[in-house]
């Protein structure tokens, strides 16, 4: 635990390091959020009387979510690999769980910092502030959000041949997915098979169980929990089966 | 008799051997890459393994770390069988790969340190730093290190448990003559810290200044073990006594002693030998009766460990 802790940090510290990486990672939803906040917010969704921005705000909280926990801990474990970094780390007494658990946890306190950061802008310019009761919610996609999609992106590391196609495996698999699932516009709109086969996926219903926290949805989130745990034990098998060190 | 046994025995049972293999044999498949190999690594001592590639190096090595399970045949390392006592013995071994990475932001001693956490009993770092050269790197970051730092710092890495054992695959490969002596001297600091060290290379002249004893693997199995003296002599590799021709034997009026195997090229006489010192007494006594003089730039050349590799690995005539 001590260990995982430490390994945690350090990888923190990395992370801030690389500036480049660290800012592009929280460039990415927060230019997100104010494009679209300044075309659509304090206007009313269509055919109802909720907010724009009470729904694109959670919206985005849920995409800063995917680029951390997938995009980056899938890339940057692949590129670990690629480096040979794995490799090295196999040949101390470190055990595996704890170098894994660390490198989680940092991603982790990224993926916090990022929705953090979103929530507050999304409050100071939008006005968009959860509901007192809907922040068990939120935390508990957060969490239910970086565990599913943090271990996609582990499996999808392992599944990558190469340090290189890593992000555009990353991004290929999730833009098309975020956009479907509505969450850059929450009008757009789908044929009915295709929404059936989205509302499978992990994308809209995090999304789903975020906007809950903001306001009130009228379908069930419990689904949508249910597709996160499912996805969640798919990642942790696929990555379990096909994770290399080297 | 008793004088016999009372001086190797308890010598031997004081540093029983850092590594011994006893008929190992691994296949992959229908392939089999080790089928039967022995040898035995003492305490203290630097062993490097050589041999083609394809001759089942890195396999050995890799089962000697733990990596690989083998098919069959016994290892003890540190007295430890890495089949399924890993972890533990992960605890005292150092291994230094080839073309392995660091993780690209970290800075030099937050690396060291870090890697110092996960072993029981770590070296403390400033005495890492200050064996491998890089107390004044210590702040730097890791990418901006030349290759020869890099291998250093992997040295610093493979150190931080203070290990009893130290696997250096291929330490020097790609370096430029300076990075190789910095590296030499490096391995060398390790041997006088008392760690025994299995080195594979490529390299004879490398296997040559550092090890105490070599073993050539190919085919899979051990094909000598021993000194460097000892693998040549085994090759039956001859010593090379060379001196500049004088004037009468290149013109052919003197004969070349007819006991030892002496050819004459161009300006230079050489002469092929197991016995060194005879063929020399010989030579020398050949010179005074025909009025010779001193034999100009008389060298005695002993075999090279590369004579007696290429030897035994082509199969060379005995």
């Amino acid at each position: 635990m001590r260990l995982a802790v430490r390994q945690a940090l350090l990888e923190q510290r990395s992370f801030w390091r690389s500036a480049e990486y660290a800012l592009f990672t929280f460039a990415l939803p927060l230019a997100l959020l104010l494009l679209i906040g300044s075309t659509t917010a304090g206007g009313l969704l269509p055919g109802t009387h909720v907010k724009a921005q009470m729904i694109f705000v959670p919206s985005i909280l849920a995409f800063g979510v995917i680029v951390a926990a997938y995009v980056n801990l899938g890339a940057k474990l692949a590129t670990l690999r690629h480096d040979g970094v794995l490799k090295r780390i196999r040949t101390t007494p470190l055990p595996a769980g704890a170098y894994l658990t660390g490198v989680f946890a940092s991603t982790a306190a990224t993926t916090l910092a990022i929705t953090a950061c979103t929530a507050v802008i999304g409050w100071l310019a939008f006005g968009a502030a959860p509901r007192p009761a809907g922040l068990a919610e939120i935390a508990g996609g957060l969490v239910l959000g970086v565990v599913c999609f943090g271990s996609l992106g582990l499996a999808l590391s392992s599944v990558a041949r190469s340090a290189e196609s890593a992000s555009p495996i990353a991004n290929a698999s999730y833009l098309p997915v975020a956009i479907m699932s509505g969450i850059f516009d929450p009008t757009f709109s789908v044929p009915r098979w295709l929404s059936v086969a989205v509302g499978l996926l992990p994308v809209r219903a995090l999304a789903q169980i975020l906007q809950q926290g903001y306001t009130p949805v009228e379908r069930a989130p419990l689904s949508d929990l249910l597709v996160l745990l499912c996805w969640a034990a798919v990642g942790c098998a696929l990555a379990a089966w096909r994770f290399r060190w080297h | 008799m008793t004088q016999a046994l009372a001086d190797p025995v308890p010598l031997r049972a004081e540093h029983p051997p850092a590594i011994e293999v006893r008929g190992l044999r691994m296949s992959y498949g229908a392939r089999q890459v080790l089928c039967g190999v022995d040898f035995e690594v003492r305490t203290g001592e630097v062993f490097c393994l050589l041999g083609p590639n394809g001759a089942g190096k890195t396999t050995t090595v890799e089962i000697l770390e733990g990596f690989r399970q083998r098919t069959g045949g016994s290892v003890r390392v540190l007295g430890l069988d890495p089949a399924d006592q890993r972890s533990r013995l992960r605890e005292r071994l150092g291994i230094v790969l080839q073309e392995c990475g660091f993780p690209r932001q970290a800075r030099v001693g937050e690396l060291v340190n870090i890697w110092r956490a996960y072993y029981p009993a770590p070296r403390p770092l400033e005495e890492l730093l200050s064996v491998v050269e890089l107390t004044a790197d210590r702040d730097c970051q890791v990418r901006r290190l030349s290759g020869g730092q890099r291998r250093r710092l992997d040295f610093a890495l493979a150190l931080a448990g203070d290990p009893d054992l130290v696997f250096l695959d291929e330490p020097t490969t790609g370096f430029d003559p300076e990075s190789r002596r910095r590296c030499w001297a490096a391995i060398e600091k390790l041997r006088s810290l008392g760690k025994t060290i299995v080195l594979t290379t490529h390299y004879l002249d490398e296997a040559e200044r550092l090890a105490d004893r070599v073993a050539i693997l190919q085919d899979g199995r051990v094909q000598t073990v021993g000194s460097v003296r000892q693998v040549a002599r085994q090759a039956g590799v001859p010593t090379t006594i060379s001196f500049a021709a004088p004037g009468p034997l290149r013109r052919g009026s003197v004969a070349p002693p007819g006991c030892l195997d002496v050819t004459v090229c161009g300006e230079v006489a050489v002469c092929r030998t197991a016995n060194a010192a005879v063929a020399l007494r010989e030579l020398l006594a050949w010179a005074a009766e025909h009025d010779l003089g001193e034999l100009d730039d008389l060298a005695v050349e002993t075999p090279t460990l590369e004579d007696a590799y290429l030897r035994i690995v082509n199969g060379g005539a005995r």
